[in-house]
């Protein structure tokens, strides 16, 4: 039935959605709460707003754009690429840039295809059973994101750990949901913040705990220019957050 | 006359390499023509600043119409003025074609008696593929062997400034040096190795996190005797 609706959505204004989404992006660490959620974003299309507004359905209304989306927008943002050339004074018409208009589009639209992806999809019902309630800890996941202030790479490394409350994930879903959401226009402290989030509603857990560290090329190839520098961010959620004996646990098999 | 040569070599460097190398007339005339051009080059630089204003505004409509085709809200907080950050941005990443060798040696060329290896190693360097857009960056590890006469050494990376912002290819960066610097100086010898990586292969395509490409420039004695070309790759291996 969702998948229905969801088809329903497609055919609307992608820009309807595209704002929905962004205030997902802008605005998700604001509202955990979902009904808040739906109320900001859903004032356009009638049947969405009908949707369940628990907590587990938030993150299903994430989609704006499809593949179809992405081959109707190309031209123009190829387009906007050769000004680009122009406008900092090389010739588009020699051999090295001739394609690279397209190439560039190509290659920002992979950059951004976490718009793509929602996180329902991408978990593939790999939430298991288990009766564990020890720390679980995948780090050093390699991540790469875009400023959203200067559209330069963003890039580093994630260690995500939690407490699960008689529900494991896949490991390689924690991945997944890194990839969707830095695979976006980002701040570092939203990107942190909305990983956590997902696996939180995705599991219930006892607690999650996520450490972004990134060097930003922004900072790096421009501006203050400072080469060695990186940016470090955390949240910690429920267990996490409260006893400070988990969380010790947590940084310190993420250090080793 | 030197400006062109040096606008010129972006696109068509590969085509351009004994004739350029055998070419003297560049910087021969420099002490000459620096008196006689100081007012001049004051007047290009102020030019080159009001081009790039002027040109701000096309640049923010098109990264504008970018983000408006990848399905991003350019009314929010975050994106309110990207389009002109990344535009400003963007200037900055490509400065080196406003600049010109001219300008950047400052006359710092002393005639010394030294004909040992010289070699400035370990040079942050940071471009942007013209392919993609994307950055690559790494370091660069520069050596000559001079012939009378020295460069400062802060020159040589000034050198790698000016060719690498602008949107380039390995191979022709690691040449332009080369080259800039043979020009400037006549030394017996230039050997130039850049080590880096590429973000349009870490980040998207074939997505290899490790991968560095190593591409390297000997001219002169470097190229001839093999054990010239042995020292200075032993120096600049890091340990």
């Amino acid at each position: 039935m969702e998948r229905s609706k969801q088809k329903q959505l497609k055919p609307s204004e992608s820009d309807a959605s595209a704002s929905n989404d962004t205030s997902l992006n802008g605005h998700f660490g604001q509202t955990v709460k979902v009904q808040n959620m739906s109320g900001v974003s859903k004032g356009s299309t009638g049947e969405v707003s009908t949707q369940p507004s628990s907590v587990m359905e938030s993150w299903r209304e994430e989609r704006t754009r499809s593949i179809e989306d992405n081959e109707m927008s190309l031209p123009s943002i190829a387009a906007a690429y050769t000004t680009i050339l122009r406008g900092l004074g090389e010739d588009p018409q020699r051999q090295g840039l001739i394609k690279t208009p397209w190439r560039a589009a190509t290659a920002m639209q992979f950059f951004t295809k976490g718009y793509q992806e929602k996180i329902i999809d991408v978990l593939n019902d790999a939430i298991f059973d288990e009766d564990h309630d020890e720390m679980v800890i995948v780090k050093d996941i390699d991540m790469f994101s875009m400023c959203e202030h200067h559209l330069v790479p963003i890039f580093g490394r994630v260690h995500i750990g939690y407490l699960p409350n008689k529900r494991v994930l896949g490991l390689s879903k924690l991945a997944r949901i890194v990839e969707i959401y830095s695979r976006r226009l980002q701040v570092q402290e939203r990107l942190t913040k909305q990983i956590a989030v997902a696996i939180t509603e995705a599991l219930q857990p006892a607690g999650v705990g996520v450490v972004v560290e990134a060097t930003h090329m922004c900072m790096v190839m421009r501006g203050v220019q400072k080469m060695n520098s990186k940016t470090v961010t955390s949240t910690m959620l429920g267990v996490f957050r409260e006893d400070p004996k988990t969380r010790d646990e947590f940084l310190t098999l993420i250090r080793s | 006359m030197e400006y062109q040569k040096v606008s010129d070599m972006n696109g068509l460097c590969n085509g351009k390499i004994v004739t350029e190398f055998n070419c003297r007339n560049g910087f021969s005339e420099l002490s000459i023509e620096t008196k006689k051009a100081a007012v001049q080059r004051k007047n290009e630089t102020s030019r080159k600043e009001a081009e790039d204003e002027s040109r701000l505004p096309a640049l923010e409509a098109a990264y504008t119409t970018i983000l408006q085709g990848l399905g991003e809200d350019t009314d929010r907080q975050g994106l309110l003025r990207t389009p002109l950050r990344a535009a400003k941005a963007m200037q900055f990443l490509t400065k080196g074609y406003h600049e010109t060798i001219y300008d950047v040696l400052n006359d710092a060329i002393f005639d010394e008696d030294h004909d040992e290896l010289v070699i400035v190693k370990d040079i942050d360097v940071f471009s942007l593929c013209e392919h993609h857009l994307v950055p690559f960056f790494g370091k660069v590890h520069i050596g000559y062997l001079p012939s009378k006469k020295v460069v400062g050494l802060s020159k040589l990376a000034r050198i790698v400034e000016i060719y690498s912002r602008r949107l380039q290819v390995q191979e022709r960066l690691t040449k332009q040096i080369a080259m800039a610097i043979s020009e400037a100086l006549q030394p017996a010898g230039v050997a130039v190795v850049i080590e880096a990586a590429h973000m349009c292969m870490v980040m998207r395509g074939v997505q290899k996190m490790n991968s560095r490409t190593v591409t390297s420039a000997m001219l002169g004695v470097f190229r001839e005797d093999p054990k010239t070309r042995e020292e200075f790759l032993a120096l600049t291996k890091s340990a």
